[in-house]
């Protein structure tokens, strides 16, 4: 019991170091940052070169549309989970806190069942974690090719007069600028010869 | 020692003795299922107005055939049991009081509400922790049970909570309706066993309707929230925080989980005999025991149907409010069953 007492205080004491430690750290320089953009909805997009038109137009079907605004309506909502974690240092604290506590624990359930020879939940949970682990690796090899390899093909496409189309993100970003920017992911390649 | 103690095994045998409704297993299986489905159609045909309808009839009795249920899991003495029904208790009050008095809190303008999240988690945090002791002393009372894996389980449970408190009570929401289901398991392996392999080749259909609701109603637009009822109950079943998820899907699985979940209470256990003949007292072992208390649980039962009436009159009188409450005051009846759960295991 002593033994017990002993160690949680010294646990406690050394999460409470920590406080003091991060109150020697100075802050860090505020750099300004470019304006973040929130995604709020996955679509398709072709770039389309029209000789006869006089202007560029975005065309837009009139469902997507609505799905932008709605979404852009749920912005504050719509965060990702690492946007999420980043505005909330405390909750990412205890959530790492409470994992530590649930893999040590989780150590000290392997030591006593070792003991007491019940091997084959041990052997179920291992088996299981390695099916994940499988199953994960096998839906990674699966996954397609990343969006900019759609893209590669638009400088010379736009040459030719010719359509491409990929997936496109559309951003809401701050600010009241009238401007829309695409930005198309291209790769730099080296031609054949090119030094 | 331990066989003595349990819950009122007296019940168990006194309600198979009191059985009177006469059912193949095949009979049993034909009706899950043939509820299911009409439960499913329902659910996906007219969400929101199930969903009111619902929660207008069955709420009250449900909760008044599950306070009958618990009455009727009581020990009449505690014995070696007292510390995990003290705790269970205790529990029950705290975090009914904490869950109920922040909307509260927040109506009355002394809290902003700002901190959401971070009390929701801290809520959540406390609930775990209560199970995984509730876990823990249950898994004590048997020495041949090794129930340390909860530890861990409940930490990696806050952990999550933690990164998503949100989805955490939304998981809830979603999960405790299936809780009945467990409950009624337990009800027939121990009264009905024949009907037993019935029931888990019915449980076997339950993901393959819910497979396919979702199949049928991920791509319907999402459900006209434009009054203060039907948004409560977007909102309820996750619109806002899933909201690339079609609110039609959210509330038909939700109202499809709902029907289940008072199905079972009103009508399954009641059917088997779980909750003994619903007229009589004298069913109940707090009551029936020499040292009992039959006029007190005879006044809790009736004061349980007055509530039950005064939830309708609110209905009427006013449904988005009285939902609201209900919803808030109803966190009782969801933690109340953790522990009657796990005596049954």
């Amino acid at each position: 019991m002593k033994r017990t007492i002993v160690l949680c205080a010294a646990g406690l004491l050394l999460i409470a170091s920590a406080v003091y430690s991060f109150g020697d750290i100075a802050r860090p320089k505020v750099t300004p940052t470019a304006k973040e953009g929130k995604t709020v909805l996955y679509t398709s997009m072709t770039v389309k070169p029209d000789s006869k038109a006089s202007e560029a137009r975005l065309q837009i079907s009139q469902g997507t549309l609505q799905s932008i605004a709605h979404e852009a309506a749920n912005i504050s909502s719509n965060q990702s989970m690492t946007q999420r974690l980043m505005h909330s240092s405390a909750r990412t604290v205890m959530a790492g806190l409470f994992m530590f506590l649930a893999v040590s624990f989780a150590g000290v359930w392997f030591a006593r069942s070792s003991q007491r020879r019940n091997n084959k939940a041990v052997a179920a949970a291992i088996l299981m974690a390695m099916v994940f682990g499988l199953a994960t690796v096998i839906v990674r090899a699966n996954a397609g090719p990343p969006g900019y390899v759609r893209w590669q093909g638009l400088p010379q496409n736009l040459k030719d007069g010719k359509t491409t189309g990929g997936g496109v993100n559309i951003e809401v970003v701050p600010g009241d600028d009238s401007t829309i920017t695409l930005i198309v992911p291209l790769r730099k390649t080296q031609n054949p010869g090119e030094e | 020692m331990e066989r003595a103690e349990n819950i009122s095994l007296t019940a168990w045998s006194g309600t198979r003795s009191t059985d009177r409704v006469r059912l193949s297993a095949r009979s049993f299986g034909g009706m899950l299922i043939a509820s299911a489905c009409l439960s499913a159609i329902l659910a996906s045909w007219l969400p929101l107005q199930v969903s009111i309808v619902t929660v207008f009839l069955f709420a009250g009795p449900h909760n008044w055939f599950e306070l009958r249920y618990f009455l009727m899991r009581l020990p009449a003495r505690f014995g070696r049991s007292r510390n995990f029904f003290a705790v269970a208790f205790a529990g029950i009050f705290i975090l009914t009081l904490a869950y109920v008095s922040l909307p509260l809190l927040y109506y009355a303008n002394i809290w902003s509400g700002s901190n959401w999240p971070t009390a929701i988690a801290t809520w959540n945090t406390l609930l775990l922790l209560w199970l995984g002791a509730l876990v823990l002393m249950r898994g004590k009372q048997n020495s041949r049970r090794d129930w340390f894996w909860a530890l861990p389980v409940t930490f990696v449970l806050c952990a999550l909570n933690w990164l998503a408190p949100d989805l955490f009570s939304l998981a809830i929401v979603y999960l405790h309706p299936l809780v009945a289901l467990w409950f009624l398991d337990r009800h027939l392996r121990r009264t009905r066993p024949e009907w037993l392999r019935a029931y888990h080749r019915c449980l076997i259909v339950l993901p393959f309707l819910i497979v396919g609701m979702l199949w049928q109603l991920a791509r319907t637009p999402s459900l006209s929230d434009d009054n203060g009822l039907f948004w409560r109950i977007t909102q309820h079943a996750g619109a806002e925080l899933l909201p690339n998820v079609s609110s039609h899907l959210l509330v038909s699985t939700h109202v499809f989980l709902e029907l289940l979940h008072y199905g079972v209470w009103i009508v399954a256990l009641p059917l088997i005999g779980a909750t003994g003949a619903v007229w009589s007292v004298r069913t109940i072992p707090l009551a029936r025991h020499r040292r009992g208390w039959p006029k007190l649980i005879g006044a809790v039962l009736v004061c349980g149907l007055f509530l039950v009436a005064l939830l309708w009159i609110g209905f009427s009188a006013n449904y988005a409010v009285t939902r609201d409450v209900y919803f808030a005051v109803a966190i009782a009846h969801v933690l109340a069953e953790a522990p009657f759960l796990l005596r049954m295991i």
